[in-house]
């Protein structure tokens, strides 16, 4: 490295930071040291260099530029947790307002009441159609199946219930347990395609936490259904069918 | 993460040497201004991507010279410039000469150099970056800064002094 190959990389350097750690600046300074005419020519170099770096160094910031900045960005935050605000309440009001479509369209007639519930789902099934899972007039192949079934089959008819004719059977569901549903013809014409007009749904009864004690039969009108649910053992027993009070009545 | 670093703290560290290198880019104001505050926006809203707290210096003077860059290019498009190695004719410049020029002076002797050339320069003199710090703030190769710096220097040198250089003879320095 000659003096002039010395100057072209000092030229680089900058006095009183890390340049010096450069191995090509290094070896120039180590030529400094040897070379009195470049260590002249070094000696302005850095007299410039620090001239120029405080110059430009001097360059004012103007007053009140860093508070603007600061303030700009507490306003732009502002502005920002404002909209997330709105944003966040309208999905809020939007889920509440799911919440209680969802709890109003899901809750089922009878609210917290178990029996109205289960009483409001059989007539339901009773109404909006099922297949029989057994068609027969044979009370005793209905009560195998719904045994074999494991299904309430032992259940006690009332005498009036006995004497009308059975047309088969059907399992229902209410949480997860078994009904048993046998299904009846009365003998007044039915519209067409239906094969039975009255039905009788028997569960556990533990399985209705507000079953009635034993005792005489609960009549309620439920949709176009007068219905009777009454006790009896370990089961309960819910009877269906179109008409009054009166016409039930005969049936229990 | 740069999650834990203040922004009240950041501004008030680092407004100022921000705002230096936008006026030594822009040399007007308002400009500056707005440069500054645009990479404390920018900050605020993406500094958190930063994993090494340590590099939120470099982050912001890269965030502000991208944001010149990127103003400049709606303006004109710069020509691209191939490295070249530095003249390596050395200008003389007295410190004494240079001690009577104002800072907007040298501002204004700055601005004549090529774009090219001002951004180096003003890292150079503004911070005490290395040149490596210098290459990653401004996005290119090493070797780029230094042959950037060594034209930028010799030109800024020679304008300041009035005239062409004289002195040594030619040398290209090894970059």
């Amino acid at each position: 490295m000659n003096r002039d190959d010395a100057k072209n990389i000092l030229l680089l350097y900058r006095p009183g930071t890390a340049d010096a750690a450069d191995p090509q600046i290094a070896q120039a300074l180590a030529l400094v040291k040897r070379d009195a005419e470049l260590a002249r020519w070094f000696g302005e170099h850095c007299a410039r260099q620090e001239v120029l770096r405080a110059k430009f160094r001097q360059i004012p910031a103007p007053a009140g530029l860093k508070e603007q900045i600061i303030s700009e960005q507490a306003a732009q935050e502002r502005a920002i947790i404002w909209r997330r605000n709105v944003v966040f309440s309208a999905v809020a009001a939007t889920v509440v307002a799911l919440l209680i479509l969802a709890t109003l369209w899901l809750r089922p007639q009878g609210g917290g009441n178990p029996l109205a519930i289960y009483r409001n789902r059989m007539v339901g099934a009773a109404l909006r159609g099922y297949v029989m899972d057994l068609a027969t007039d044979n009370p005793a192949q209905i009560r195998a199946y719904l045994r074999q079934s494991r299904a309430p089959a032992d259940y006690a008819l009332p005498a009036p219930l006995e004497k009308v004719a059975v047309t088969g059977c059907a399992i229902q569901s209410w949480q997860g347990v078994k009904v048993s549903m046998i299904c009846f013809r009365t003998g007044k014409p039915l519209p067409r395609g239906e094969q039975s007009d009255l039905w009788l749904f028997v569960i556990d009864r533990a399985l209705v936490k507000n079953a009635p004690p034993v005792g005489p039969p609960q009549l309620a009108k439920v949709n176009q259904l007068i219905t009777a649910v009454w006790s009896q053992g370990d089961k309960l027993y819910l009877l269906g069918t179109e008409g009054d009070e009166q016409t039930i009545r005969h049936l229990l | 993460m740069a999650k834990g670093v203040d922004f009240e703290s950041l501004v008030t560290c680092h407004y100022q040497s921000l705002y230096q290198f936008a006026f030594s880019l822009t040399r007007d104001e308002a400009d500056a201004c707005d440069l500054t505050q645009q990479t404390f926006c920018i900050w605020a809203a993406k500094g958190h991507q930063l994993r090494d707290e340590s590099k939120v210096k470099t982050w912001l003077f890269t965030t502000l010279h991208r944001e010149f860059l990127g103003a400049r290019r709606k303006q004109v498009r710069f020509p691209h410039v191939e490295l070249e190695h530095a003249a390596a004719e050395l200008p003389v410049v007295p410190p004494t000469s240079l001690n009577q020029l104002d800072t907007a002076q040298v501002l204004a002797v700055l601005a004549r150099l090529d774009e090219i050339y001002r951004a180096p320069v003003a890292l150079f003199y503004l911070q005490d970056y290395s040149y490596l710090e210098i290459a990653e703030i401004l996005e290119v190769p090493i070797g780029t800064v230094k042959s950037r710096l060594a034209r930028g220097l010799e030109r800024l040198h020679q304008l300041l002094t009035g005239g062409t250089a004289t002195g040594s003879p030619s040398q290209q320095p090894d970059l």
